[in-house]
């Protein structure tokens, strides 16, 4: 899997570089939209993380044109400005996702995972980690052969946790898929629904599924 | 007692006394006459009809004189009211608007320009702090994302020690808490400069009261706290979906973090006028008298020893007051201490709705 970051600040792309080469992705780096373009139309990425104050062209005048191209490469934009606002202006420009900074890196990676996955992600209708079992269609759980009774918000949370079975799920992540949240609410709400669930599908069974990642966030796996 | 009763008493005494001093006159010239032409006639009968002539032609001359000097003292200063009108419309926030001027070069003219120049001063100093915080906001950002990303990764190395890596942790979430304060600083300095667009739509208030009721449940849970929710009508308002669910979500927070153990929350949604009416109370210690005005103060803390105890930015209430008002409506604390805090927030119905 190929990345080019497209950002300016150089301690930034640097230790982003880091952090992804760690997940085993292959990393390219450009300091400013023009260069991230020509880049872009160069060689073919699996996904561009596109900052959008940059130098040059901006992230989102670089990411129009290449919507423009008709490439369907999958975005990830950063941005200092943080707002509502830009994140609806940058996905209704063809950004696939969007994280405001100051960001924290295992979002960022988790991200880029979750792109990557994008398309290939499992569709199935039972999904099953273990011996955990979930019917999207009749929102059903089971684990071994015990059913377990999900409120609404409880089955959109392990929905996500086994649709991204194995890999980190980050607070912000969790916010926005389960509750449609794009600020910080300032609660632990995330934290107390996870040790909620935890206790419905983990307290009494081996192996444990959901783990914590310390400061991270969340995910669910079968080994620790 | 305004310019205009004294002008207008200074006037009528001044009147009365020349009045007086003609009629006195009048008085000697006529006696004099009446000496000179009946010697012998008592001058009785003419005194008694100039004082009546005096009562009937000075009288009402000197109501005309009042009334006139009612009216132009009232013309004179009549600038000086409208421009006390439009001073008094003026906040932080339409300093820029100027008072209109007459431009006929007086005095009040010259007082509206030197206003105008005064409110014009103040408003480039407001500016320059809303800039000054929207910059600094910024700025912090990219050292902030650097400081935490870098922390991340030195957590990835394995061959740390437990210690350092408590070290890191400790450092990582305070530099998590950093973020969030910048967060809520940037948003807020955004809205000072009225940059922040709001997606305003019709929308079902009790859908977003009764979601926020099942979270604040869950919230208050490990606590003890018991959430209740008393009414919940069927209301539309106008508003931007996101922002009045972080209203209602810091609302319900406040009420679960500043309670006591095994105390209660009530939360209810009414009709009221032509108003929704969002109440929530809860059983804290509450908020002392005096402070009660400074809670929605940006990085206001009433009870410093809360400061360590509770997390928070200290902004979550300014932040709730700011969409409130962005919304057209207000916020209001009430607050007994030791027994009950209630919150009120009241926003405009769905025009549609009270049509």
């Amino acid at each position: 899997m190929r990345v080019l970051v497209v950002e300016d600040e150089k301690k930034t792309a640097s230790f982003v570089r880091k952090a992804l080469q760690t997940e085993g992705f292959v990393v390219d780096i450009c300091h400013n939209g023009d260069d991230g373009l020509a880049a872009v139309n160069a060689t073919p990425f699996d996904i561009v993380v596109l900052d959008i104050m940059l130098p040059g062209s901006d992230g989102l005048s670089v990411l129009r044109q290449l919507r423009e191209q008709k490439d369907k490469t999958p975005v990830l934009l950063l941005s200092a400005r943080g707002e509502v606002g830009d994140r609806v202006e940058g996905l209704n420009l063809g950004a696939d996702d969007y994280l405001p900074k100051p960001f924290e890196l295992a979002e960022l990676v988790a991200r880029v995972r979750a792109l990557t996955r994008r398309g290939a992600e499992n569709k199935s209708i039972v999904l099953r980690v273990a011996d955990l079992t979930l019917d999207t269609v009749t929102h059903r759980a089971q684990r071994g052969s015990t059913e377990i009774e999900l409120t609404a918000r409880e089955y959109r949370l392990l929905e996500l946790f086994m649709r991204s079975a194995g890999q980190l799920c980050g607070r912000m992540m969790i916010l926005e898929k389960v509750w449609d949240y794009h600020f910080d609410p300032g609660t632990n709400l995330v934290d107390v629904y996870v040790r909620r669930l935890r206790e419905k599908i983990d307290a009494g069974y081996e192996p444990k599924l959901l783990h914590t990642v310390r400061g991270s966030g969340y995910v669910l796996k079968e080994a620790p | 007692m305004t310019i205009r009763t004294r002008l207008t008493l200074w006037y009528a005494g001044i009147l009365i006394l020349s009045l007086l001093v003609i009629g006195i006159g009048t008085y000697r010239e006529i006696d004099e006459q009446l000496r000179h032409e009946h010697r012998r006639a008592p001058a009785e009968h003419a005194i008694g009809e100039t004082s009546e002539m005096i009562f009937q032609v000075g009288l009402p001359a000197v109501i005309l004189g009042l009334l006139g000097g009612w009216w132009l003292t009232r013309r004179a200063l009549s600038p000086v009211a409208k421009l006390t009108d439009t001073l008094e419309k003026i906040h932080e926030k339409n300093l820029g608007e100027q008072i209109p001027r007459t431009n006929n070069g007086d005095e009040l003219d010259r007082l509206t320009e030197v206003f105008n120049a005064m409110t014009t001063r103040l408003d480039n100093s407001f500016q320059r702090i809303r800039e000054f915080t929207l910059h600094a906001s910024h700025e912090l950002k990219t050292p902030l994302t650097v400081l935490c990303g870098e922390t991340e990764t030195a957590l990835l190395d394995e061959s740390l020690s437990p210690a350092e890596r408590e070290r890191l942790f400790s450092q990582l979430d305070e530099v998590r808490r950093l973020s969030k304060i910048v967060d809520g600083l940037t948003l807020l300095a955004k809205a000072d400069a009225g940059q922040v667009a709001l997606a305003i739509e019709p929308m079902r208030l009790d859908d977003l009261v009764r979601d926020n009721f099942a979270d604040a449940q869950i919230l208050a849970e490990p606590h003890g706290i018991q959430v209740e929710l008393t009414a919940c009508e069927e209301i539309s308002v106008c508003g931007d979906r996101h922002r009045l669910r972080q209203l209602l979500l810091n609302l319900a927070d406040n009420a679960i973090k500043y309670n006591q153990p095994k105390g209660g929350v009530i939360m209810s949604l009414l009709k009221s006028g032509n108003m929704a009416q969002f109440k929530i109370v809860n059983t804290g210690a509450g908020i002392q008298p005096e402070i009660l005005p400074r809670v929605f103060d940006r990085f206001f803390r009433g009870n410093p020893a809360h400061e360590n105890t509770i997390e928070g930015c200290g902004l979550g209430l300014s932040i709730a007051q700011w969409i409130v008002s962005a919304h057209n409506g207000t916020i209001q604390i009430e607050s007994e201490p030791s027994r009950l805090t209630t919150v009120t927030v009241r926003l405009p119905l769905d025009k549609k709705e009270t049509a």
